[in-house]
């Protein structure tokens, strides 16, 4: 496993794409410190051309629990793009690069490079949570932000943390789509298909029965009067996520590679 | 006598009403060069992805170094180098790069093998290029230093000659000569250039439209071409009427050319001469020929 997982590093690390996910965090943070900036004083924003003149920005207060809040809820919905991205490109490349073909037959099982795969995929989507805490915390200190409790921060930080563990489960049936189609255009399919409905199901008031909406509700996105998806949504996701997981495996091992 | 390396009863694969692969049974014994032979789309491809546990028969069974090939068998893998279609190598990586993968997945350790390997192919110079960046010979040699890398027994290879340049050519039948002569390498390989695999494989297994209609010996291949007396003169249509006159048959015209497979005719052309010139249409041209090898596999595809 130690010999695959190193593989796959490699092949990731030679690529652009974790300098692209890497950016996309940080616009998502930087955006958030945009934000907060202009929430603390709107006329200083609109004297230096940040908003226009006549523009307002409603969404809360300047304060730690708000921008904290809004990195949970930029990693529901962002992270099941990015997220999903480093999915489809981990394991659709094998496909449209034709390399796949060289992984069949080797001593070490397909299951092996599936779980490797899978196993860089959720590595790759946690730092990309942790560079977004660090730079939060950084631009949050930078902005003096107020409202600073140790155990509030600390809560919103796992917070954070948590959408983003749900999110990565929920992309799994993301590669699957991926290996099934033979390529990166059935993952992106399926991706904004499940961004989609999430967003549906979610204003219907049934998000917490659907596991694509259960991260949105967690952040608390979908807003206060929305009901919490509880235990049942968490199990959901969990489900999900093994379902997909053990389908791109089962597909690995047992279907015909015949392209 | 040892135990065949490739052992293959009744393969067949079907994609609903297509048969891909119909009923092919093959024994390749160890240190055997045996061709698969066939047109594009005759099954060559679909039969090696079968060997290779890629795709799963719909009939039939196959065994490789003794072991039964079934979804999740794995081990038998280490002792077998491949290359199925195009070479494919991970464009962002280096050449020693993707050699160094490859050699992770078979469990090797160190660089010895890829250094070796990289040097055995002749890939020194582009070492440490990217993958996307070599030409279409250059990849089909990474493909091929990949299946060679962990020095297997057998070596299961799709048309290992693509993109090369006839130098290239030449320098793989000797790669694969010398590892089948020095080594005792099984080789599979498949093809469609008849002359380039006459000139490698031991034995030859012709495959069309799914079928395996016939193998022949490589050493046997001389008996199986037939040979013609080919005559030329200048009134070919009194010529013809002479030849047929003094009762030679199976004759036929090919452009201004009068060919004759009459065997009398083969084993005594100055008899053809002979009547050619008494009939006042002496012949300018006379030879026996042989089919050519293209010729030969069309007849046995098409009989």
């Amino acid at each position: 496993m130690i010999n695959v997982l190193a593989t796959e590093l490699l092949k990731a690390r030679r690529s652009r794409v974790p300098w692209v996910t890497a950016l996309a965090f940080t616009v998502v943070a930087l955006v958030g410190g945009l934000f907060m900036f202009i929430l603390q004083d709107q006329e200083r924003a609109r004297s230096i051309g940040l908003i226009g003149t006549k523009a307002s920005l409603a969404g809360g207060a300047a304060d730690w629990p708000t921008y904290l809040s809004f990195l949970a809820q930029s990693t529901a919905v962002g992270g099941m793009i990015v997220f999903g991205l480093v999915e489809i490109w981990t394991f659709g490349r094998e496909f449209s690069q034709y390399t796949v073909k060289d992984l069949l037959a080797l001593p070490t099982p397909r299951v092996t490079i599936v779980a490797a795969k899978f196993t860089v995929v959720a590595a790759w989507c946690l730092l990309l949570t942790a560079q977004l805490l660090v730079l939060g915390l950084l631009i949050g200190t930078v902005l003096r932000l107020p409202g600073w409790s140790t155990v509030q921060v600390f809560s919103g930080l796992l917070q954070v943390g948590a959408v983003a563990l749900l999110t990565v489960l929920l992309t799994t049936p993301v590669a699957f789509a991926a290996c099934v189609g033979r390529g990166y255009l059935p993952g992106v399919g399926v991706m904004i298909a499940a961004v989609f409905c999430a967003q549906i199901v979610a204003a219907l008031g049934y998000g917490q029965y659907f596991p694509w909406s259960v991260p949105a509700l967690f952040s608390g996105l979908a807003g206060p009067d929305q009901p919490s998806p509880g235990t049942l949504g968490v199990v959901l996701v969990v489900l999900v996520g093994a379902a997909g997981a053990a389908g791109t495996a089962l597909w690995w091992r047992q279907a015909d590679h015949d392209r | 006598m040892t135990a065949p390396v490739i052992v293959a009863n009744g393969l067949t694969k079907r994609y609903g009403e297509v048969v891909a692969v119909d009923d092919v049974s093959l024994r390749i014994a160890a240190g055997e060069i045996y061709a698969l032979l066939g047109l594009n789309g005759a099954g060559k491809t679909t039969a090696i992805r079968m060997l290779l546990g890629m795709v799963r028969p719909t009939g039939g069974s196959v065994t490789v170094l003794g072991s039964e090939i079934r979804p999740g068998a794995h081990s038998v893998w280490s002792r077998v180098g491949y290359l199925v279609e195009t070479p494919a190598a991970y464009p962002d990586l280096t050449v020693t790069e993707n050699l160094t993968v490859a050699a992770r997945l078979r469990g090797l350790r160190g660089r010895r093998q890829v250094d070796d390997v990289i040097e055995r192919l002749r890939l020194t110079p582009y070492a440490r290029n990217r993958a996307r960046t070599l030409s279409l010979g250059n990849a089909q040699r990474l493909g091929l230093a990949k299946a060679l890398l962990h020095q297997p027994e057998l070596l299961i290879l799709d048309e290992p000659a693509n993109g090369l340049d006839p130098a290239g050519v030449a320098e793989i039948r000797d790669l694969l000569h010398e590892l089948s002569r020095d080594q005792g390498v099984t080789v599979l390989l498949s093809s469609h250039i008849l002359t380039e695999v006459a000139r490698l494989a031991t034995r030859i297994g012709v495959i069309h439209h799914g079928r395996l209609v016939r193998e022949i010996a490589a050493v046997d291949l001389a008996e199986h071409v037939r040979q013609r007396l080919s005559v030329s003169a200048r009134d070919r249509v009194a010529a013809e009427k002479a030849l047929r006159a003094a009762g030679f048959d199976a004759i036929h015209s090919e452009g201004d050319q009068i060919v004759l497979t009459d065997p009398r005719a083969i084993g005594e052309p100055e008899a053809v001469a002979g009547v050619l010139v008494a009939a006042g249409c002496p012949p300018y041209r006379l030879a026996v020929e042989q089919d050519d090898l293209e010729t030969f596999f069309l007849r046995v595809v098409e009989p």
